[in-house]
C-alpha cells in the first residue's frame, strides 16, 4: 500500500517535471547504449585473443641419435610438468607420423617420394595450459640430451608474447572504459535528479515540515530515478537489437564462410543475457544516481 | 488545560457543528477535549508530565557569520497557553520558532519542548518532533500542484495513516476550518485567507499539541486576519498550545493574550493579557 503511494508520487513527479525526466531518461539511454555496444565488442576481441593464445604450443624435436632411455626421460620430464598443471597435453609424433602429416599438407605429396630417407625428426607436441607457461616448458627441457641439435625447441615466441600483451591490454582498457562510463552515467543521472529535487525543493521543505522521515522523502525520488533508468535502458536495448539484426547479423552472415575457414573460435555474449545485464544496469544507474544525490541533499 | 496532556498523546475528536459559527462563543464546542487510550505512541517523543510545553533556558543562537539570532533568552510557555510573539523584523522571532522545530540548534542554553531537551534529540527523531508540532506560515507553503484535500492528505500520508483514515479525516478537518465545498480547489484557485485555512488544516490534522504560526496573517486583509485568529483561538480552546509570531498590531490589541516582545534577540517584555505595545506606548515594531 505504501509502495503504491510512493509509486504514485514518483509518477506525479515525472509528469510535473517532464523536461527533467526526459533528460534523465536520455542520459540513461546513452549510457546504456554505449555500454551495450561496448560489452559485446570487448568480449569478442577478448575471445578472439583467447582463441589465438590457445593455439600456442611448443614442439620439442628429438634427435635421431637419441636413445630410447633418453627419449623416455624427456617424456617423463614433460609428464611431470603436466602433473603440476603447466602442461595440458603431450603428444608424441614419430618420424613416420611427421612424414604422413607433411604429406597431407602438401598439394603434391609425390615430391616426398623422391627422398632417400625420412628427414623429419620425431617430436613431442606440448600444449601449455596457459600461453605464458611456454617459457617454463622451454626452460625445463632446453638442455636435454635428447633434443635435436638443429631443430631444438620451436614455439612462436614473439606471437605468444604479443598476443599476451594484447590480451592484457584489451582486458584492462575494457575494465577502465566501462568504469569511466558507469561513473559518468551515475553522475549525470545524479545531477538530473538533483535538478528534479531543486525544482521541488519547496515540496521537500513542506515534506520535512509536516514530519516526513528522510526515507519517506527519498523513496519517490529513488523510484523516479529507477523508472528513468529502466525506460532509458529498454529504449537502448531496442536500438541495439535493431542494429544487431539489421547490421551485425547481416554482416556476419556474409562473412560466415570466411570465419569458419579460419576456424575462429571467437564468440561474444548472448543477446538475451546482454539485455538482462543492460536493463539491470539502467535500473541500478538510476537508483545509485538518485541515492547519492539524495544523501547529500537530505543531510542537515 | 485538558485531561489529555498528562497521560500521553491526546486524540482529539473533531465534531462539526451544523452551521458556520457566527461568534466566538459558538465556535468553541467545535473541538472536544482530547481523549487518550492511556498508551503512548511509540514515536511520540513528548514526555508526559505537567511541565511547560516550551522552555528556553539561557538560549543564545549565534549564526555562522557571527550575527546573534537570540541572546540569553529564558522563558516558559505553559501547556494550553495562547502566546503572541511580537517584535520588529530581525528581533529573533524566526530564530525562536526555528529553534523549537529544531531547524536550528541553540549555540548555548537549553531548548526543551514537550519535556524533551532538543540538544539530545537524535536526528532520526526530528521528524517525530515535527509531527507533534503544527506549523503555519505567512506564505502558506502549500504544494501548488495539489488540491486543498490532497495537501491535507499529504500530512496524514507522511505519518503513515491508511487511505481509509485519510478519506475520513481530510473532509472532516477541512469542514472544520470552514472550507466546505472547496476540497478540490488548487491553491491558486483559493483566496489568501482560504489558503491559510488549508495550511492550518494541514497543521492540525495530525493533532499537534503545539501549533506555531509565523506571521499567519501577514499576507491577509484585516477582516480575513480576524477570521484566521478566531480559528487559532478555537484550536487553543481544545487544549492545544498556540504560539503566534506576528506584526499584526490590531489583532494583538484586540485579543489581549500573553505577549512576549523580542528586540535584538532579547525578551524586552513578557506580559499577560496585553496589547502590541507596552503601557508607555513605546513603539516596538
Amino acid at each position: 500500500m505504501r509502495l503504491g503511494m510512493f509509486f504514485r508520487e514518483a509518477l506525479r513527479s515525472i509528469r510535473a517535471n517532464a523536461a527533467i525526466s526526459v533528460a534523465a531518461t536520455v542520459t540513461a539511454l546513452i549510457a546504456v547504449f554505449i555500454l551495450g555496444a561496448f560489452i559485446p565488442s570487448f568480449m569478442y576481441v577478448r575471445s578472439a585473443v583467447d582463441a589465438q593464445t590457445a593455439k600456442v604450443d611448443v614442439d620439442v624435436y628429438i634427435a635421431d641419435t637419441a636413445t630410447v632411455s633418453q627419449v623416455n626421460s624427456l617424456r617423463e620430464k614433460l609428464d611431470g610438468l603436466r602433473t603440476d598443471g603447466t602442461v595440458a597435453a603431450v603428444t608424441y609424433v614419430s618420424k613416420e607420423d611427421a612424414l604422413r602429416i607433411m604429406k597431407e599438407r602438401l598439394r603434391d605429396p609425390s615430391v616426398l617420394d623422391e627422398l632417400p630417407s625420412n628427414p623429419l625428426p620425431a617430436k613431442f607436441n606440448v600444449k601449455p595450459t596457459e600461453a605464458e607457461n611456454a617459457d617454463v616448458i622451454v626452460a625445463a627441457v632446453k638442455d636435454d640430451p635428447a633434443l635435436d641439435p638443429t631443430e631444438g625447441i620451436v614455439y612462436p615466441e614473439t606471437t605468444a608474447d604479443r598476443l599476451l600483451t594484447a590480451a592484457k591490454f584489451v582486458q584492462w582498457a575494457g575494465f577502465i572504459l566501462i568504469g569511466i562510463l558507469l561513473l559518468a552515467a551515475v553522475l549525470l543521472i545524479g545531477n538530473t535528479i538533483r535538478l528534479s529535487i531543486f525544482a521541488r525543493r519547496r515540496e521537500v521543505e513542506v515534506m520535512r515540515l509536516v514530519g516526513a522521515t528522510n526515507w519517506f522523502i527519498r523513496w519517490p525520488f529513488m523510484i523516479e530515478g529507477v523508472i528513468c533508468g529502466l525506460v532509458g535502458a529498454v529504449v537502448a536495448v531496442a536500438m541495439l537489437w535493431g542494429i544487431k539484426v539489421g547490421v551485425v547479423d547481416a554482416w556476419a552472415a556474409g562473412a560466415d564462410s570466411a570465419l569458419t575457414k579460419t576456424g575462429s573460435a571467437a564468440g561474444t555474449i548472448a543477446f538475451p543475457l546482454l539485455m538482462i545485464v543492460l536493463v539491470g544496469a539502467g535500473a541500478l544507474l538510476g537508483a545509485i544516481g538518485s541515492g547519492i544525490t539524495l544523501r547529500r541533499f537530505l543531510k542537515v | 488545560m485538558s485531561d489529555g496532556q498528562d497521560t500521553g498523546r491526546p486524540e482529539f475528536t473533531l465534531v462539526q457543528v451544523a452551521d458556520t459559527p457566527s461568534s466566538e462563543e459558538e465556535m468553541a464546542p467545535m473541538f472536544t477535549a482530547p481523549v487518550t487510550d492511556g498508551k503512548r505512541h511509540k514515536n511520540d517523543i513528548f514526555r508526559p508530565g505537567p511541565g511547560p510545553m516550551v522552555e528556553f533556558r539561557g538560549v543564545t543562537k549565534t549564526y555562522d557569520g557571527g550575527a546573534r539570532g537570540l541572546n540569553g533568552v529564558s522563558l516558559r510557555i505553559g501547556t494550553g497557553e495562547f502566546v503572541f510573539l511580537v517584535g520588529p523584523s530581525g528581533s529573533g522571532k524566526s530564530t525562536f520558532i526555528r529553534l523549537i522545530i529544531r531547524e536550528l540548534r541553540a549555540t548555548t542554553g537549553e531548548v526543551v519542548v514537550g519535556g524533551r531537551d532538543l540538544a539530545t534529540l537524535r536526528r532520526s527523531k526530528v521528524p517525530y518532533l515535527r509531527r507533534a508540532i503544527g506549523c503555519v506560515f505567512q506564505d502558506f507553503r502549500l504544494l501548488p500542484d495539489r488540491t486543498a484535500a490532497e495537501n491535507v492528505a499529504y500530512a496524514l500520508q507522511v505519518t503513515g495513516h491508511s487511505q481509509k483514515e485519510v478519506r475520513r479525516r481530510v473532509p472532516e478537518i477541512l469542514s472544520l476550518v470552514g472550507l466546505d465545498g472547496k476540497f478540490d480547489r488548487l491553491p491558486r484557485e483559493l483566496s489568501g485567507g482560504e489558503q491559510q485555512r488549508v495550511s492550518i488544516a494541514r497543521a492540525l490534522v495530525n493533532h499537534p499539541r503545539l501549533l506555531i504560526a509565523d506571521e499567519p496573517t501577514g499576507n491577509l486583509d484585516p477582516e480575513t486576519s480576524l477570521g484566521i485568529m478566531d480559528l487559532l483561538l478555537r484550536i487553543n480552546r481544545t487544549g492545544t498550545t498556540v504560539l503566534v509570531a506576528t506584526h499584526d498590531q490590531h489583532t494583538v490589541d484586540r485579543m489581549q493574550m500573553r505577549v512576549i516582545a523580542l528586540d535584538e534577540g532579547r525578551v524586552v517584555r513578557d506580559e499577560e493579557s496585553a496589547g502590541y505595545h507596552d503601557e508607555t506606548g513605546e513603539v516596538l515594531a
